[in-house]
């Protein structure tokens, strides 16, 4: 049923894969460092910094934007717990703890990411 | 082909497109990344490029999408997710489809499709977030739209094949 055709395109596929691959462990290595910042970004503002190794007791907090997510953080992690958006995506993600974790909720456009030391911030793009 | 006859047609594919689309957003995946699904409804648009082509299968894809957002209740950023995907991987798999059908096999034109759909929608995500970061997801929506554009490739064989034998088209 395949066609000769069809190995250029699994080879192109199989390159492509590989490549994107290689690109994503050298951007979280890029990132990894001990202290780790949490970033939730709304809008393309950044709208809160938590420094996850400070955090004492665990908090949640909610965002509100054409839906609303709750966001429950604990020392050294942060992630989605609830939220009212059709996909829930983002609560699937579950937890987040490494550094270049990220968890998007794309129907609020919250985004929620964990970075290296605040000297970090240039690596942010707007 | 009559005008009457292809815009029944092209009706009944769109519904069937449109009812794909709403059963795949019951099923739930295991793979917490935005943008990962069956992608069934790329059966109607491979059905379409083959039996129509590009014209049409564009249309039924833009039409598609407009319903499944307002049936979905997903609103308009689903819309721009779903069409921008949409469009790419209808232009890819027509032109592969038109320049080099006795290269490609459907099942290759449909990862082709689901890969450049899968791209595409992370093209928006990435507009829409303003960060490049949202591009780590990248491999896995590679990997999801190789295997399921291999399954989407393999039914819509069928199906194609099943509809030749009714003579409908």
């Amino acid at each position: 049923m395949l066609k000769k055709g069809d190995f250029f395109i699994i080879l192109i596929v199989i390159i492509m894969i590989a490549v994107s691959f290689v690109g994503v462990s050298i951007y979280k290595g890029w990132e990894d460092d001990g202290h780790k910042m949490a970033l939730i970004i709304q809008d393309n503002k950044e709208i809160k910094r938590i420094d996850l190794d400070a955090v004492d007791e665990s908090w949640e907090f909610t965002v509100r934007g054409d839906y609303s997510n709750t966001i429950l953080v604990e020392r050294g992690r942060i992630r989605f717990k609830e939220a009212d958006c059709p996909d829930k995506v983002c609560v699937d993600t579950g937890w987040l703890y490494k550094t270049g974790d990220m968890a998007v909720c794309l129907p609020n456009r919250i985004m929620i990411k964990i970075e290296g030391k605040p000297e970090d911030v240039d690596i942010v793009t707007y | 082909m009559s005008s009457v006859k292809k815009t029944v047609l092209l009706g009944l594919l769109i519904s069937q497109a449109l009812v794909l689309s709403i059963i795949e957003s019951w099923i739930q995946i295991p793979v917490p990344v935005p943008g990962v699904k069956l992608g069934l409804a790329n059966i109607i648009t491979v059905v379409v490029i083959v039996y129509f082509g590009f014209r049409e299968a564009l249309t039924v894809v833009v039409v598609r999408c407009v319903l499944t957002s307002f049936f979905g209740g997903g609103g308009w950023m689903f819309f721009f997710f779903s069409a921008a995907g949409g469009i790419l991987s209808t232009m890819i798999m027509s032109i592969l489809y038109k320049t080099g059908r006795n290269k490609f096999s459907l099942t290759g034109i449909s990862i082709a499709g689901a890969i450049t759909h899968n791209i595409g929608q992370l093209l928006v995500a990435v507009f829409f977030m303003r960060d490049l970061a949202v591009a780590v997801y990248l491999p896995v929506l590679l990997v999801s739209g190789c295997i399921m554009g291999f399954f989407v490739g393999f039914v819509s064989n069928l199906l194609v094949n099943a509809l030749k034998k009714t003579k409908m088209y």
